[in-house]
């Protein structure tokens, strides 16, 4: 992925060395040292808390380890877990599981996120934008226990809001036709019915965090210059012609960085699924159970720490992949490159 | 911890004292702090100088927050509470004192408790390390209106699975549910009628118990339940099992005596007298929950900590103060003769239920925690039996299928 | 499109988005005005009840409410500002620069988002009793002040908003570096760190593992993990506990409502890029 970053050419310090002649040896070296003074809050955190925090797990990883027995009640099984987590069924469950609700609960909130934020950003003023805006985050906001008792209120099965409406529907006289199905259907048991748990753990993501991105996409559309507008308006676009054609294509680090978000945040999802399967290991049979979800259940639930720790790796490395081929085929545009 | 400061007294306050030693942290779970709270004046008032202050996390992050102090070796509370369904993973890690040691003694005290809650306190090596405070003796709560609307008899329904199904076909004309979820007769018959000798999921040499009879056996009843269409599907702890409560559409639950308190005090007040509460059906004793005691081995203060546990669960006022406060039920025996165990419950149509409690407790059979219980646990009867009863998973293969994952994560 | 859409439709969508969206404000607020058994009536009472001040009085008394509430704000307030300033500092060495072993850091920054966090909880535990800041609020807030989400974010959106051709100017009127990334670079990304101060103080607001095993003075205990600590699966008085969720809510959508402000505030000044 590395390759792609760089594509961000035309520096500060090149153009710099350029104009300027004959640089003495300080200002070179306080040329040089200047874009790391600059990094440096993150390199010196990064050290000081995520380095041997990661060391630790890897090391960790090539250990059996029970955590209530402290530190020193770690044994060595080198790449056991490793050839364990290959035939690991719950673990390969998972990572379906973990890659289908990526994908639909991913999808759905930029699909939706960038249309509405474009209208917040275009059509909507004042007051009534901040309205509309600060309502939408608010589920983002939202606590996970609220979230839990609220959903479980809306998809419980015997009297559910969502079945109350479903067998509401039924009874409209035009569109009822297409809900007969309902009353044989009821109770519908969003919950605890194999079929149903991902689309409706899904339903709760994207309702969670499609406000988050509908805020990171009305930032881009704010940087897009009115003048950009007045000149297509100008050569006859349409409103559409607009969106698509100048608005969209402005906005691409703006996609390009929700989407890596979103991919690497949808592939941990963790506390959706936990909640809505009431922590019972995912789940009827296991059908809502992610990636995350298991290794917290081998670590926490389990004691296995060192054995939690190795899927921990082979999900970073997965996410790790699937980044690469999303910086792969987006980066050059997203990161910057054909500016 | 060299800035450790002490939990507030009593509901957070803002109280901070530097920790000086004979100061006691209780780290636990609610409502063990309604308890705490009722106690710890009275505890005061005897031993001037120890404070007792108290931290609680709710269940979840107590245990993380408690497994993350083990791990490290720091941060922890000089008592800490252990809920029964993960004791036997802390106290055989060595993270706890040993309280059969010259210490503590704890061994002379055996004969004071409920049998078997002792025993889950022992590691495998036989030595005491955690200390029963609470337990929940296994009964079956029904609803006295529902039996009498089909001329029952509870002697009869519960006399076997049979006659307990018959009941519910009976229900089922009436439109109401034998039981929320059927699942819960399965888990009932899994851990009550373990052979003696054998763990929950494995024998003495480890060896899986998972696709015998007594696991095919409560999967099949569990299953004929759900088929015939007697349970509710209802899961526990949600707004629609507490409305078949309050409504009487479900007829039975089989829980641990603590439920008493739940339904009398909020889920269903209205429905007084409306209660009865029996043995579990088929002649078994079970139990559902409890909680244990233990002393960290990075723990300041032992000595004083185990005072307060010696006071907290060895004492009938602290005992019957649990049960009337939190209606967590004595696990020492002698308050069994306490006349609060003589008082008719008006909430159960005036049943001295706590009799039946007491014997039930006493009859409970002992069974030894096993390595691997967690997992097998969460595979067989949160996983296999969900996709039986749900999606109707032959029984033998999806227990030869929970088995295999067992035996792949236990060795 | 927009402008043939008659504009009261765009207004119904905007309108089913929000009923579908202020549901969970609506109905804790609800829930705060009532006993714990109308809570678990089914279905729940969606109107308001007569409880609200009984459930106050219990909230203050498992709880120094709004102290806590105190030591949330402190947390968060400062963890966002220092957010603000070194994320958009480093972002700022990963835009305007070419330097050696860039890209491998800017790859290790984004690698280090990937790894799953519940682990990570023992380890940073180690991390920070080793540093001896154990029990502090400073522990809660500073190690995220420099994080890759933010640094990522802003170096994003000075992609599109800071024309490069603006530093070289100012680099020949002899600025100094320091001073181009504080007087020219910064007002032009306000929106940005609008957008980056919403998220981190609400990831802050909400953060509960942290404290849960950080914390161990009750004085210094934060909003979200103190809420979670009273509730047990069946005895919580859950009124106290939604009315706590209310308000711990209502800063959240004052800062939300603040920063969201700034970012709009970037729709006039938005338009620098030639």
């Amino acid at each position: 992925m590395s390759a792609i970053v760089e594509s961000s050419t035309d520096s500060l310090s090149a153009r710099g060395t350029v104009r300027r002649r004959a640089p003495d040896k300080r200002r070179v070296l306080k040329k040089r040292l200047m874009p790391w003074l600059f990094i440096s809050p993150y390199l010196v955190l990064f050290i000081m808390f995520t380095a041997f925090p990661l060391g630790f797990s890897i090391f960790l990883s090539f250990h059996e380890w029970n955590p209530t027995s402290g530190l020193d009640g770690m044994n060595f099984v080198g790449l056991t877990h490793y050839a364990d987590i290959i035939t690991d069924p719950w673990l390969w469950k998972s990572l379906y599981n973990t890659v289908w609700l990526a994908i639909v609960a991913g999808v759905p909130q930029h699909l939706i996120a960038i249309p509405v934020a474009y209208l917040l950003v275009s059509v909507f003023k004042g007051a009534l934008r901040h309205f509309y805006t600060a309502t939408m985050f608010i589920p983002f906001i939202t606590s996970t226990v609220a979230i839990s008792l609220i959903f479980y209120t809306i998809y419980s099965g015997n009297s559910g809001i969502l079945n109350q409406w479903l067998l509401a529907l039924s009874d409209v006289p035009v569109i009822g036709a297409l809900f007969a199905w309902v009353p044989d259907a009821m109770p519908i048991r969003w919950l605890s019915s194999s079929a149903l748990i991902k689309p409706a753990i899904a339903f709760v993501v994207v309702w969670k965090y499609t406000g988050f991105n509908i805020v990171i996409y009305s930032a881009g559309f704010l940087t897009v210059s009115k003048d950009l507008y007045d000149a297509a308006e100008v050569d006859g676009c349409s409103a559409w012609q607009k969106f698509w054609h100048v608005a969209l294509p402005m906005i691409r680090p703006f996609v390009f960085f929700a989407l890596t978000l979103t991919i690497i945040g949808n592939l941990q999802l963790f506390e959706e699924p936990f909640v809505l399967t009431a922590g019972d290991s995912g789940g009827v049979a296991q059908s809502g159970l992610t990636a995350s979800y298991y290794l917290y259940l081998a670590g926490w639930e389990w004691h296995q720490m060192g054995y939690a720790t190795a899927v921990s790796w082979i999900l970073f490395l997965f996410i790790a992949v699937i980044t690469s081929v999303h910086f792969y085929f987006n980066g050059r545009k997203g990161m910057g490159g054909d500016r | 911890m060299k800035k450790l400061i002490v939990a507030g007294v009593a509901s957070l306050a803002i109280l901070a004292t530097p920790a000086v030693a004979g100061d006691v942290r209780f780290d636990g779970f609610p409502d063990l702090n309604s308890h705490l709270d009722k106690l710890i004046p009275s505890y005061s008032e005897k031993n001037p100088d120890t404070k007792v202050t108290y931290q609680m996390n709710n269940h979840g992050d107590h245990h993380k927050k408690l497994t993350t102090n083990l791990a490290t070796g720091s941060g922890a509370g000089d008592v800490v509470a252990v809920d029964v369904g993960f004791i036997g993973s802390f106290i055989n890690a060595g993270g706890f004192e040993d309280l059969s040691g010259a210490d503590y003694g704890a061994d002379a005290l055996a004969d004071s408790f409920v049998g078997y809650a002792w025993d889950q306190g022992k590691g495998a090596d036989g030595k005491q390390y955690g200390i029963p405070i609470d337990i929940g003796p296994g009964v079956m709560y029904y609803r006295r209106d529902v039996l009498e609307a089909v001329g029952g008899d509870i002697t009869a329904v519960i006399k076997d699975w049979d006659s307990y199904i018959e009941y519910g076909k009976k229900l089922k004309d009436k439109k109401v549910f034998l039981i929320a979820d059927a699942a819960d007769v399965a888990k009932t018959i899994v851990f009550t009628t373990v052979k003696p000798g054998e763990g929950y999921y494995f024998d003495a040499e480890g060896n899986s118990l998972i696709t015998s009879e007594r696991f095919v056996t409560a999967f099949s009843i569990a299953k004929q339940i759900r088929d015939e269409g007697l349970d509710g599907q209802i899961g526990a702890w949600t707004n629609e099992w507490y409305d078949g409560f309050k409504q009487g559409t479900v007829a039975t639950q089989l829980s641990g005596a603590w439920l008493l308190g739940h339904l009398q005090n909020w889920m269903a007040p209205d429905t007084k007298g409306k209660w009865g509460a029996s043995n579990l059906p088929n002649g078994i004793y079970g139990s559902w929950g409890g909680s244990f005691l233990a002393i960290p081995k990075q723990a300041k203060n032992k000595k004083e900590a185990w005072d307060f546990i010696k006071f907290l669960t060895t004492t009938s006022e602290a005992q019957i103060s649990g049960l009337k406060t939190i209606g967590s039920f004595p696990v020492l025996k002698a308050t069994y003769a306490d006349s609060a165990f003589d008082e008719p419950i008006e909430f159960l149509a005036g049943q001295k239920a706590r009799q039946l409690f007491a014997e039930v407790a006493q009859k409970v059979p002992a069974v030894a925690p096993k390595k691997g219980d967690l997992i097998a646990e969460d595979v067989v009867l949160n996983g296999a039996l969900l996709e039986v009863l749900n999606d109707g998973k032959d029984i033998m293969a999806a227990l030869k299928d929970a088995e295999r994952l067992v035996k792949r994560r236990v060795k | 499109m927009i402008r043939s859409l008659p504009k009261f439709s765009t207004h119904a969508i905007m309108i089913i988005g929000v009923l579908i969206t202020i549901f969970p404000f609506v109905w804790v607020a609800l829930m705060s005005t009532h006993t714990r058994s109308d809570i678990y009536s089914s279905p729940p009472p969606f109107y308001v009840g007569s409880n609200l001040i009984q459930n106050y009085g219990k909230l203050l008394e498992l709880m120094p409410f709004w102290s806590i509430l105190w030591n949330s704000l402190y947390v968060s307030v400062m963890g966002t500002a220092g957010a603000v300033l070194f994320c958009s500092m480093c972002a700022f060495g990963f835009f305007a620069y070419d330097f050696r072993g860039k890209n491998l850091i800017f790859g290790i920054m984004i690698a280090s988002m990937m790894v799953p966090p519940v682990l990570m909880l023992i380890p940073s535990f180690l991390t920070i009793k080793f540093l001896g800041i154990l029990d502090t609020h400073f522990a809660l807030w500073f190690p995220g002040v420099a994080n890759a989400f933010g640094i990522f974010l802003i170096r994003q959106y000075m992609l599109n908003t800071i024309n490069r051709d603006l530093l070289d100017a100012a680099k020949v009127d002899g600025a100094s570096d320091f001073r181009i990334y504080w007087s020219v670079v910064l007002p032009l990304i306000k929106p940005a760190l609008a957008t980056l101060g919403i998220v981190m103080f609400i990831g802050l607001w909400n953060n509960f593992l942290g404290p849960l095993i950080l914390i161990s003075s009750s004085e210094k205990q934060v909003l979200t993990l103190a809420l979670r600590s009273v509730q047990s699966i069946a005895n919580s008085p859950w009124g106290a506990i939604m009315l706590g969720t209310f308000l711990s809510m209502v800063p959240l959508l004052l800062a939300f409502l603040f920063f969201s402000k700034q970012m709009m505030a970037g729709l006039t000044a938005g338009a620098v890029k030639g």
